[in-house]
Parts: C-alpha cells; structure tokens; sequence
C-alpha cells in the first residue's frame, strides 16, 4: 500500500494554489481545444511544450494531466451536440449521443458521459495508482535483452494494430527511425549520422520540432487543404438532466466500461476505438430496451464514454513504468519526459517519485474540476465552434512557428518544421500513420542503446537477446500479433472466397478511417 | 420586380423578415427570403436550421404573399450573394436586419450590412430589432 | 476500402502513390549509404554506429518494394478523415502554397524584421490562403497575436524573440 502512502503526498504537491492553477488551466485548455474541430489533445501538448519547458517539470505535467483529460472529454461533448465524425474514440458516442440529443435528451446524455467519464477516469486512475508501483517492482528487475524485447513489440503492436495497413505502417515506423537516427551516436563513437553535413542537425532534431512538425503543421495543411465547406447544426441542450431511470440504466455500463477501457488502455497499441466498439456490442447486447439502440439509448452513451477514459487512464500505466506510449498523446508526453531529461520507464518511478505522484494526483483532481465545470459550461463550450476555420488553422500554424523558434531559437527550426510538416501532409494524403513515425523517433534511440547493451554484455552473441523468460515471452506475444491477424485473414477470406493483397480490407466499422488520427 | 430580404435566425433577422412581409402584402409584389453563409466555421449561427427555415416558410405561407425561399452555402460574402440575387431579380427594395453595435465594433467586426448599403443598387430598408 | 480501386480518379491518384515508394526507397539508400560511410572504432559487440542506420535503411527500402507490390495489386493508401475534413474533392494545392509561401516569408523574414513583424504576416497570410476575406479584422488580429505573444515570451517566459525593426519601440 506504499502507492496509497505515495498518492497522498502527490496530493499535497498538486493541491498548493500554484499546481492547482495549473491543472485548472490544463482542463479549460484541454476542453476547449478537444471541442475545436481538428485539434486534438496530441496536438495541444505538442505546440505547448515549447511553452511550458520554462516551467517546472511537475507543473508542466499537472497541466499535461489536465489536457489529457479534458480533451478527452470536449471531443464527446462535441459529437453529442453535433453529429460530426470525431476524434476516433468518439465515434460511438456520436452514434447514441446525438440522437439522444436531437429526441430532446442532450442534457441527460452530456450528463451520463460527464459522470461516466468521471467514473471511468477515477477508478483508472486508481488502478494506474495501485498498478504502477507493482509493475515497476517488476520492471526494475528486467535487463537490457527485456527491455529491448518491450521495444520490439511496441513497434510491432503500433505498427499492426493501428491502421488499416502494415505496409505502411512499418514504412511510417521507419522514417520515424530514420529521424530518431541522425544526429551524433553518444554511445558508440560520438560519429555524427545523417546529418548531411549540416551542423545543426549534429544535436538531432529537437522532439518538440518533430512533434509540432508531424502535428500541428501536417495536420493543419492537411486539413487546409481539404477544408470542409458548410455546418453542422448544433443541437439545442435542453429537458431534463438525467432522472432516476436513466442512473439505473446508466451505472452498469459505466463500471463495465470502465472494466473494459482499462486493460485495453494498459496494453501496448490499445487505442481506444476498439474497447469503445466492444463496450458498445457488450451494452446493445445486455439492455434490456436494445430496440433503442440507433435511436438514441442512453447506454450506447455511457458505456463507450466510460470505456474511452478508462482506456486513457489505463495508457498511462506503460507510459510512466516501462517509458512506451501507446497514443500519439502519451508518445507526446514521452518527448516532454525526455525534453527535461527525464527518462521514463521503471526508475521513473523511484528517481522522480514526487513527479509522478503529483501527476497521479493531479489526474484526479482535474477529472474532479472537468466534472465540475462540463456539465453547466457545455453550451459554452459550443460557441467555440464559431470560429472561422481561417482564424482556427491559421493560430495551430502561427503557434507551431512561435514554439519551433522559441525551443533553440533558430530561425534553422523553421525549414526543418516545414519540411517536417510537409512530411505530415503527405503522411496523412497517402495513409501512412502518423502515431508509429513518431513513436519510432522517440524509442528508436533507446532501442538500439538497449540492444547494444544487450550484445555487449553477451559479447555479441545473438543468444543473448533471447536469455531470459520474460524476453522470451515478448517475443511470442509479438509473433501472435504478427501472425494471427494474417491467419484470421486467411480463414477468412476462404470463407469468403476471394484472395486478398495483404490483409488491408477490415471490418468496415470497427476501424473507422480516422484509425491513425491522433484521437487521445 | 421583387422585395429581396436578407434572413438571419435571431431578432434583427426577424424584424427584417416581418417587415419585409409587410411591405410585400402592401406593394402586392413576390418576395424572396434569402438565408446566406460563408460556411467557413463549423456553426454559423446565422444559418438557419432546419426547423426554423420551416418556420420561416409556413410564416411566409400563413402571410400569403407570393414568395420564393433560398438557402445557401457560398465560399463569397453573404452581402454580396444577396445583392447578386437583389440584381438577378431586379429588386426594387432590399430588406436586412442591423444589428446594435458601438462605431468601434462595427470597426472590428465589419459588416455585411455596410457592404449592402454601400453597393445596392435597390432602396435599402435597414430593420433593427425591437428594444427589450 | 483501400483494397477496393473504383472510379478512374482513384487509380489516377494511385499512380502518384509510387512517388511514396519512390521517397522510401531513398531515405533508405540514404541511410544504408550513409551507415555504410561510418566507421566502427571505439565500439564493444556488434552493434556499432553503424548498425542502427543500416538496418532502418533495410526496412524503407524493403517496405518501399513491398509497397509497390501492394500497389501493383491494387492496394490503395487511406487518406485521413477528420471532423474538418472533406475527402470529395481533390487537395486544394492552391491554398497550400499560399500556406507554404507565409511560412517561408516569416522564416526568411523573422530574423531580419522581428517577429513582431514577420509574425504578423505570417498569420495574416495564413488567414488570407484559407480564405478569411475581412482585411481590417485580420490585420487587427494579426499584429495584436504577433505583439501579444513576443510580450508574452518576453516577460512570462524570459524568451527573447527576434525584437527586428521594433528594435527600442517594444
């Protein structure tokens, strides 16, 4: 129970005026910009990091708390008052959402997602409190071979769980190596690779450049150029909050929700958007009024909501024990772990204990505020959905530039965030994801520091990477995720009858299109 | 020859499109109510809703006069989709709807109506809407 | 789906995918070439400086090749969806280089006049690519963002943008 201990501490750190500003300001900003169209909480963190490198770690991280969370929870007030094709993981709470809402219940459904999501994110982050300490008591133990066992398969979960296609994706997991790559080798020669002789390029491309690069000014100049013309109609929130039939028939659904986010979450490559399909099979399944189901049943609202903040809260477990991002969001917090010379994973927890902890603690207090503040302020919220779209692209990139510059102040920053959002651009024209490229940059390093550790110890011996169980498993599970999805492929398309290239036709909606999108 | 009325959902629009079928019942003349938007934000508050563009028509229905009723999403100014439709239909008035603002907002926002009342060639019929 | 080619404009968007295995194909001849110009001295085992550029290099240009199969066979690339994002018409090139050309303009420029200014221009051009024809409005929030922020680093943030042609004024 030292988590507890522990947690009451991060209590006291994220409770004094200051920190708690923070947070306030984290979950304001984090709503707001999770209800904008086109901005998502990766996004967000990214472009503010230039901001906040000049404050304290812990404070940048209570803020980062707060946008995790309160982006989450905009995106779902958006697709309940319009029906528009969100953030992937709202894209069940759409379905349900706003027809409750267009039958003259968006009071109750923005009631059952707020209080889902408060739930949900609760008890996640109680689980993230209690589980952390216990995987770390694990982690510390595991060698160079395990870790670079962990690496291998995030790479290969990131690159064969997301998006439609592996192929692309491993091709956008290497050119995220490749620019993880250039710069001087610190560990074997200190010979500077890739660089083109330029002698900026000698330190290697900021992660902050990289970041506001791949999603700022990619996504801004893709969404430029496709912009869409016309509305959506906002529908009016009015009758009644939620009433005692609808808690009944809420609960349930948010606890299993909750139950089913969060492993999913705590998985390398979960994601959200499948735990919220399942949870909303599972919910039309069980109710007792399935007939409601594509007409607005209020628990295709609670139980996909719950399920996608438990899944956020679960996201954070390999993130702060074992340093590997699961969401473009948490690899973006990675690069802000790493911009303060901090490296996560299993010491992060004994090396900057009051950090993590004030984060932990922090998660609860901004799922606190976002409750507090969501439930009168959503109809406020949708005014933001105003703003020009000129006004809106124009400040992502505006920003972008200010914060590129700012990180060396280098107008050299500049070249290398265009170049790098042209990249973006590209990326997303020809469906090359985006989460694998920039999970390549921020693990490759340490990857091949790890393997080199690994064959130094075993003197070069291949044997070496595969000398302990744990690693050995790894490697299993990673085989499985390679092999499976081709078998189930093949079976199939035997029964279907017709052979297919390699494997990129799906399940039309269990992976909506928006698969690759920076979601959480 | 035709009254051409610039439609938004909120009180000066009302105002306009009342007075509009005043003017229209009193001249016996067509009158067409135009709901206009950039589309350029995700919610334009200007652009009518469904129900309340129904709203608008069974208004014009119950009023009698002969009418005619478009909505559109143009990438051009408002003001100037509506004095191309005053022109297409040979208006012989223009009705919009004003807003109350202060010289120095009316700096920073612009405004279509301006641009309407600079360049019709029509009679221009301001309406603002009734003090609370 | 991506599997499934229909009209005749996505097989003519389909040609412009090779140009994707085209840029893998030599970001990895770059790094195989790049890896292979590295010396291996002062490192222990057989990870070298080497080993890392050489083995990302194998991957692009083995998934550059796999690619052009998969095109060959009729795979297409998903382009992204998003809430603001309208897949029926093709890319607007235009606004892109408008976009491009504001972002060019304040890198040439913000070292030379400030940021004050070039930041300025930046979003005012930005605005003008994606269509916002309000000139007044748009300047006015232009300079107020550009001033706004370089105060906002300057003394919030102790980060002293380039202050240019202001220089005494700010």
């Amino acid at each position: 129970m030292d988590g507890i201990n522990a947690l009451i501490d991060g209590f006291g750190t994220a409770l004094t005026p200051v920190n708690l500003l923070y947070a306030v300001i984290g979950v304001v900003l984090g709503t707001a910009i999770g209800v904008l169209p086109g901005i998502g909480p990766a996004m967000t963190i990214a472009l503010l990091l230039p901001l906040t490198l000049r404050l304290e770690a812990t404070q940048a991280f209570i803020m980062f708390a707060g946008i995790y969370y309160g982006g989450m929870y905009g995106g779902s007030t958006t697709s309940i008052l319009l029906n528009t094709p969100g953030e992937s993981a709202s894209v069940i709470t759409a379905i349900e959402g706003n027809k409750m809402a267009k039958r003259g219940r968006g009071a109750a459904a923005l009631a059952t997602a707020a209080i889902g999501s408060f739930i949900a994110g609760t008890i996640g982050t109680l689980g993230l409190a209690l589980l952390a300490p216990e995987i770390v008591k694990l982690a510390i133990k595991l060698g160079a071979p395990d870790k670079f066992a962990i690496m291998l398969l995030a790479f290969i979960a990131v690159t064969t769980v997301l998006g439609s296609s592996k192929i692309r994706g491993l091709a956008s997991l290497g050119i995220g190596l490749l620019i993880g790559t250039i710069g001087i080798d610190r560990s074997a020669g200190g010979q500077q690779r890739l660089t083109l002789g330029i002698p900026q390029l000698a330190d290697g491309i900021d992660v902050v450049v990289v970041a506001v690069g791949l999603f700022a000014v990619g996504e801004a100049l893709w969404v430029a150029a496709h912009l869409r013309r016309g509305h959506a109609e906002v529908v009016k929130v009015d009758g009644a909050r939620m009433g005692r039939e609808d808690w009944r028939r809420s609960w349930k659904p948010w606890l299993r929700g909750t139950a089913i986010g969060f492993p999913f979450g705590a998985i390398p490559a979960g994601g959200a958007e499948i735990p919220t399909f399942l949870s909303y099979a599972l919910e039309r399944k069980l109710s007792k009024h399935p007939e409601e189901f594509g007409h607005g049943a209020i628990e295709g609202v609670a139980g996909p909501e719950a399920t996608n903040n438990a899944s956020a809260a679960g996201g954070l477990v390999p993130l702060l024990t074992l340093g590997i991002p699961t969401t473009a969001t948490a690899a973006v917090m990675l690069g802000a772990f790493q911009s303060y010379g901090i490296d996560p994973g299993p010491r992060l927890l004994s090396d900057h204990a009051d950090l993590v902890w004030a984060l932990i603690a922090s998660l609860f207090i901004g799922n606190t505020i976002l409750l507090a503040l969501n439930l009168p302020l959503a109809t406020v919220w949708a005014k933001l959905l105003n703003i020009p779209r000129p006004y809106l692209y124009s400040g992502i990139l505006f920003f972008a530039s200010i914060g590129a510059y700012a990180t060396n102040t280098s107008a050299f920053d500049l070249w290398l965030l265009l170049i790098i959002g042209i990249l973006g651009f590209f990326m997303r024209r020809y469906g090359l994801p985006v989460v694998p490229a920039i999970i390549g940059i921020i693990l490759g390093p340490v990857a091949e520091y790890q393997l080199r550790q690994a064959l130094q110890i075993s003197d070069g011996q291949l044997s070496g990477l595969v000398n302990t169980p744990f690693s050995v498993t790894v490697y299993v599970i990673a085989v499985i995720l390679v092999v499976a999805p081709v078998v189930i492929d093949r079976i199939r398309s035997s029964r279907a009858g017709d052979g297919d290239g390699d494997g990129t036709h799906h399940v039309p909606h269990l992976t909506p299109q928006s698969a690759n999108q920076e979601g959480q | 020859m035709a009254i051409v009325v610039g439609y938004v959902p909120r009180p000066e629009g009302q105002a306009a499109l009342d007075r509009a079928i005043e003017e229209a019942t009193l001249r016996g003349t067509r009158l067409v109510v135009l709901n206009v938007s950039r589309g350029d934000a995700l919610v334009d508050p200007r652009y009518a809703s469904a129900a309340d563009w129904d709203a608008v028509k069974a208004k014009l229905d119950a009023s009698g006069v002969e009418h005619e009723v478009a909505q559109a999403i143009e990438a051009r100014d408002p003001a100037d989709q509506l004095l191309r439709v005053a022109e297409e239909t040979n208006a012989e008035l223009i009705v919009i709807g004003l807003r109350r603002r202060t010289p120095v907002g009316k700096l920073i926002m612009g405004s279509a109506a301006q641009t309407v009342l600079l360049e019709a060639e029509a009679p221009v019929l301001a309406v603002k809407a009734p003090k609370e | 789906m991506s599997s499934t080619p229909t009209a005749t404009a996505t097989q003519k968007e389909g040609r412009s995918e090779y140009g994707v295995a085209l840029l893998l194909l030599v970001l990895g001849g770059w790094a195989i070439v790049d890896g292979l110009s590295l010396t291996d001295t002062a490192s222990r085992g057989p990870v070298s400086a080497k080993t890392m550029p050489i083995v990302v290099g194998v991957l692009l240009v083995a998934m550059a090749v796999l690619l052009v199969i998969d095109l060959a066979r009729g795979g297409r690339g998903e382009a992204e969806g998003g809430e603001d994002v309208d897949l029926s018409h093709g890319s607007d090139w235009r606004t892109i280089g408008l976009l491009v050309g504001a972002f060019v303009a304040n890198a040439l420029l913000i070292e030379r006049v400030g940021w004050p200014i070039s930041g300025a221009i930046l979003f005012f051009g930005t605005t003008f690519a994606l269509g916002a024809r309000h000139y007044v409005r748009m300047a006015l929030i232009s300079i107020l963002l550009s001033v706004g922020s370089w105060y906002l680093f300057f003394l919030g943030l102790d980060i002293k943008l380039p202050v240019g042609l202001l220089k005494g004024i700010l």
